[in-house]
């Protein structure tokens, strides 16, 4: 069985492989330069004790390299396309399975050993390109502490892995359903971009329950790290959002909502002794996910992905099983 | 059904009783009761669309019945490695991988089944000068379905069942692969079924026939005990109601003058106005096929009846 999974495939799996060396061979070049880079401005920013706007005055890498790597948010939706989605649905649509399904092998474990390797192979290839992307990222990981930042977070860690298995399932589930390759290839980048949007828009800021900080008007508060802000404001004293300034403000509170005894300093003129007393009463927050929850982020979002992924192998398997050849 | 009654010292290899098979609206196959006994080759006639393939494929295991039972080699089509090994099936559209090569196919069905005998689609294939290297996608027509019937020979199957195998070959290749068969057959462990529409070869190499129509069962047993049950008379145009309630008539049609008929013998017919002769397997096949014909058309079989 292995040895059919391998004829059919090799070709594919083979420019997978190019591709993949490719990547590789770029990153590393590129990679290994951006993080020399990095070390030299950060031992130059430390004589001159300047490091703390070295975000804003060093670029890393290059805009090609940069948005190549961008790019690679795509890759599980290829393998979907390109290993799943025919995966079943050609054999069905040439007949070809009615060749397979007759030798002395049963569909059942014609499918878990097709399916089993194709998903192994593109978890492997996920994992590989999510490992060198994340070790590609880190100077600029550092610099930006935005870890959290969509693009950033589905393209680091282990979520491609789970992207990868979800891609190959789904196309899997649609082959055998549609059993028309083309029909399944649109209903697989369609149900894979639609999957993807709904967990990042919807359910990734819910993982686990966000932490709220208030604090001072006049100290501020920035958490630790590579932290994820959902929601920053002020309160009023009376618990009300203060909508945020469009115009002319004072410490960040719009001229309209300042207390009465900011009355002249709504008009331009430093706030005096009973202005600052008032505006005292007000206070920051900010509802946030910790920078320390990043590993959790990843590990539910790759759990939910999975489990998608399981799901729709089981619903394979009973559409194959069951229904007449 | 009259036919051939199985001896019970003569194991059967395909035994179904009331198989039906319905695709939502369409009734493909409906009281489907059939015997073939082991060894033999039977020839699957019938008009298109009779049910042949959806037999078949119920046979093979690939298409769940909708009613009925079947036992196929001692068993009930399942998926199970021993029940698979014991069926060759070869499907009309002669699935192959376009892109693999003969010799890749060889190589997987060596993987996949487990008495495979790979050297004699080799020896076959090199003695039709086929090339073993090249992509199947490539190879003409007559030249694919060499490689594919030669195929399901090598999985060594106790039944083989075969849809419309011949009608991509040419006329001697066919009568080639057919002299395979029989002689494959006669090598003992083997039983045939094979669909087409070419009664000429079929009758060269077939002692056993079902003949669909309909999608409902009209014969199946031995071809000369079918043979021999039935005759076409030819007699004057006279009152045939004694004849018809005797004998079953298939086919009638009367000219101004005479009236020919074919039937199914129910005992000699003695009726001296008649006379009595046998028929052919392929005037059998054409009175049967017209059988699950509309009415329309079996009228123009009785034209000049106004005259």
């Amino acid at each position: 069985m292995t040895w059919l999974v391998w004829r059919l495939h090799r070709t594919q799996l083979c420019i997978a492989a190019a591709l993949l060396a490719a990547l590789t061979v770029l990153l590393l070049v590129t990679g290994l330069q951006m993080a020399s880079q990095y070390h030299s401005a950060l031992a130059a920013c430390g004589a001159s004790g300047s490091c703390a706007n070295l975000a804003s005055t060093l670029f890393l890498g290059s805009h090609a390299v940069g948005f190549l790597v961008i790019m690679t948010l795509g890759v599980p939706a290829l393998f979907g396309l390109f290993w799943g989605a025919p995966l079943v649905a050609s054999e069905l649509e040439t007949g070809t399975s009615q060749f397979a399904w007759m030798q002395s092998v049963t569909r059942r474990r014609w499918l878990a050993v097709t399916a089993g390797e194709m998903l192994l192979a593109a978890a492997a290839w996920g994992g590989a390109v999510s490992g060198l992307v994340t070790w590609w990222s880190g100077p600029d990981n550092a610099l930006q502490l935005d870890q959290f930042k969509p693009g950033r977070f589905d393209i680091m860690g282990i979520v491609p892995v789970g992207y990868a298995l979800f891609a190959m399932a789904l196309g899997l589930c649609a082959g055998a359903l549609v059993r028309r390759t083309l029909p399944a290839l649109a209903v697989t980048l369609a149900g894979f971009i639609v999957v993807r949007a709904a967990v990042t828009l919807w359910l990734r800021p819910h993982y686990l329950s966000a932490v709220t900080v208030t604090y001072k008007l006049f100290s501020g508060y920035t958490p630790t790290g590579s932290y994820w802000q959902l929601a920053q404001g002020i309160r009023s004293p009376g618990g009300g959002l203060v909508p945020a300034p469009n115009g002319a403000a004072v410490d960040g509170i719009p001229v309209g909502s300042l207390p009465r005894a900011c009355a002249a300093a709504a008009s331009g003129i430093r706030p005096g002794p009973s202005c600052r007393q008032a505006l005292a009463a007000f206070h920051g927050f900010i509802t946030y996910q910790p920078a320390s929850r990043y590993w959790a982020f990843q590990g539910i979002e790759f759990g939910i992905f999975a489990a998608l992924a399981a799901a729709l192998i089981a619903v394979t398997a009973v559409v194959l099983l069951r229904r007449d050849a | 059904m009259i036919g051939v009654q199985a001896v019970p010292e003569v194991a059967t290899a395909i035994r179904t009783s009331g198989l039906s098979k319905r695709y939502r609206r369409v009734c493909a196959l409906s009281d489907c009761t059939i015997t073939v006994p082991e060894g033999r080759i039977s020839a699957l006639v019938g008009p298109n669309g009779a049910g042949k393939t959806t037999l078949l494929r119920l046979l093979a295991g690939l298409t769940r019945p909708t009613g009925g039972d079947l036992i196929v080699n001692g068993g009930v089509p399942r998926q199970d490695p021993a029940f698979l090994a014991g069926i060759g099936y070869l499907a009309q559209e002669i699935p192959l991988y376009r892109r693999l090569s003969a010799e890749d196919h060889i190589r997987a069905g060596a993987h996949l089944n487990p008495c495979w005998d790979g050297e004699s689609v080799r020896e076959r294939l090199k003695a039709l000068t086929i090339p073993l290297d090249r992509a199947v996608g490539t190879l003409s027509g007559g030249q694919h379905a060499q490689v594919a019937l030669a195929l399901t020979l090598a999985k060594r199957p106790r039944l083989l069942l075969l849809d419309e195998p011949v009608a991509a070959l040419d006329p001697l290749a066919r009568r080639n692969f057919l002299a395979i068969l029989a002689d494959a057959v006669a090598a003992g462990g083997l039983t045939v079924v094979l669909s087409s529409h070419l009664v000429a070869d079929l009758e060269r190499v077939c002692d056993h026939m079902i003949m669909l129509a309909a999608s409902r069962v009209q014969l199946c047993g031995d071809i000369d005990a079918l043979l021999a049950e039935h005759q076409v008379l030819v007699g004057p145009r006279k009152d045939t109601s004694a004849i018809e309630r005797d004998h079953r008539v298939v086919l009638l049609s009367r000219t101004p003058r005479q009236v020919t008929m074919l039937v199914r013998r129910n005992g000699p017919v003695i009726d001296p106005a008649f006379q009595a002769s046998d028929v052919s397997l392929e005037e059998l096949v054409l009175a049967y096929m017209g059988q699950g014909a509309p009415p329309a058309l079996t009228q123009l079989t009785s034209i000049g009846d106004d005259q």
